[in-house]
């Protein structure tokens, strides 16, 4: 109880909650789109190409929030129109841009003086180093994320189950898709600042991957997915505060957890029901 | 009688020198049933989607309830419109109860959720007319092809459609419920008037409820109303010397001797 108290009670925890709660929020609610549109590998790719526009907000002393969200933008609608008509197919089209992204990055970032950037940090994530401006920018593209969530949720639900019908439907399936890329890029930078680049994939397919054992509609899975979101970045950052472990891949281990205790769950309720059914 | 609900003139898709379809014309009213039939390859499901305004043609028109398809007059036209499309093209990995996925049909669904809409009635309904109301909680994903294939059909169903669109609907389905599903097509159309086009390969299952057969292979070849004959050269022009593939019977609206067709 005591070292809850002092969790709370402790300035840095104060400051680094806020941005925490609202990142796990908005990427709970993602990361429902990104397992039924089967996006993980996507949210990979601009997590990692998102380096480049680190990279570029570093080399020509741009803010760094802002110039990685527009890059990661652009790069994630480039994904969009990969030329699939072509054979270049989804995940080629990730991987090269990935590499080549990542690359751009590197290159740029170590052209920049050493004590610019926290290189670890960009790589792993760390909440703790908020800034005010930052925090209102993430304001801004969390109520962004969410409120397209709110607009186009069930669109793209359906597109995901079957896009034919959808279309057929009279549904816009291509600009829809588009959006949705677009939506997920955003996310993406949102979640570097907590999780970092090489986690980023964790904040926005764990929570969805630990619901999805679960929920039976979309209503279902995104509140369970928030549930889950929520108490994995608690007791990850809980645990990180005790232990002086690095916030973002804490939370994500502890995301990891949850996963593994739903799928078990879920395998015993299983079990349970052909038992009943046995009887 | 005049206004037809479908009109297709001058229909073509593809490449011009070996069109997918080529010069199409069409035209159904309200409460007409029609099969299509052809060989594999010979643009049935083409047909389908250049009525779904899922593919734009390359030359003519398709005009729904009087007004043409385009870009702009698609999003309000289709919602007149139910669409099934051949099932394996659909592989279904959401976790998803049954009354959901025919909520996915009625024409608010894709609204922001502000929007909640109470269609439990209609989705009731069209669970009803497939005989899947007692699985409505059910996930889609346990269930077997043939219970997928209601639960789609439903979907289609749902927004009560002045047109129906369904691309071999009988798949994974047995031969009692494909009478079944036949019935109810053939009583939407008289009671409802509602205007179906089926694409099916088994001519002999659906003669007794259609109104008319196309004969699709590229163009249609003919077009056999209720009673009528298709003459032998249709066949051999739709399928090649393979003609005894096609399975017919005294019953079949192309085959069958004018006479015994009177009923």
């Amino acid at each position: 109880m005591e070292m809850l108290n002092q969790f709370f009670a402790s300035p840095v925890m104060q400051e680094s909650l806020p941005p925490a709660l609202l990142i796990s929020v908005v990427t709970a609610s993602m990361s429902v789109m990104v397992l039924a549109h089967r996006l993980s590998f996507l949210t990979v790719g601009v997590s990692h190409a998102s380096l480049a526009g680190l990279g570029l907000a570093v080399t020509l002393s741009l803010p760094l929030l802002p110039t990685a969200t527009v890059t990661a933008l652009l790069i994630t609608l480039l994904l969009a129109n990969i030329p699939k008509k072509q054979g270049i197919t989804d995940d080629a089209g990730i991987g090269m841009l990935f590499a080549g992204s990542m690359a751009l990055g590197v290159v740029l970032i170590s052209t920049a003086s050493r004590y610019e950037v926290d290189l670890f940090g960009l790589l792993f994530g760390n909440i703790l180093t908020i800034s005010s401006s930052e925090m209102q920018w993430l304001l801004l593209v969390g109520a962004l994320i969410l409120g397209s969530m709110v607009l186009l949720a069930r669109g793209w639900w359906s597109i995901a189950f079957d896009p034919t019908t959808a279309a057929a439907a009279g549904l816009p399936v291509p600009t829809m898709r588009m959006l949705l890329y677009g939506v997920i890029g955003l996310t993406v930078v949102m979640c570097v600042k907590l999780a970092g680049i090489v986690l980023t994939t964790g904040l926005l397919v764990l929570p969805a991957a630990c619901a999805w054992f679960w929920g039976r509609s979309l209503a279902g899975l995104w509140s369970l997915s928030v549930i889950f979101s929520l108490t994995g970045t608690l007791i990850g950052l809980m645990v990180s505060y005790h232990r002086d472990w690095p916030s973002g891949a804490t939370v994500v281990m502890a995301l990891c957890c949850i996963f593994i205790i739903s799928w078990g769950g879920a395998w015993l309720r299983q079990r349970v029901q052909k038992h009943k059914e046995q009887e | 009688m005049s206004n037809p609900i479908l009109r297709i003139s001058d229909l073509s898709f593809g490449p011009e020198k070996s069109p997918v379809l080529d010069q199409i014309n069409l035209s159904l009213e309200a409460g007409h049933f029609m099969g299509i039939i052809g060989p594999n390859g010979a643009g049935k499901s083409t047909l389908l989607s250049a009525i779904a305004g899922l593919i734009q043609p390359s030359s003519g028109k398709v005009e729904l309830f009087g007004k043409p398809l385009n870009q702009f007059s698609r999003r309000k036209l289709l919602k007149k419109v139910g669409f099934l499309n051949q099932m394996h093209e659909h592989d279904p990995h959401l976790p998803l109860r049954v009354r959901d996925i025919v909520a996915m049909g009625t024409t608010g669904y894709a609204a922001p959720l502000w929007k909640r809409s109470n269609n439990s009635d209609e989705i009731m309904w069209a669970l009803e007319q497939v005989e899947m109301t007692d699985l409505a909680e059910r996930d889609f994903r346990h269930l077997s092809g043939g219970q997928r294939q209601r639960v789609r059909l439903a979907r289609a169903l749902v927004r009560q459609p002045g047109l129906l669109l369904l691309d071999e609907p009988s798949a994974a389905l047995d031969s009692k419920r494909q009478d079944k599903l036949y019935a109810l097509l053939r009583q939407l159309c008289s009671d409802r008037g509602m205007t179906i086009i089926m694409v099916e390969h088994d001519i002999a299952a659906i003669t007794a409820y259609v109104d008319s057969v196309a004969c699709l292979n590229r163009r249609i070849h003919y077009h056999a109303m209720q009673g009528e004959q298709i003459p032998d050269d249709i066949w051999h022009a739709m399928y090649g010397d393979h003609i005894h593939i096609v399975a017919h019977d005294a019953g079949c609206i192309g085959c069958a001797h004018p006479t015994e067709e009177e009923q």
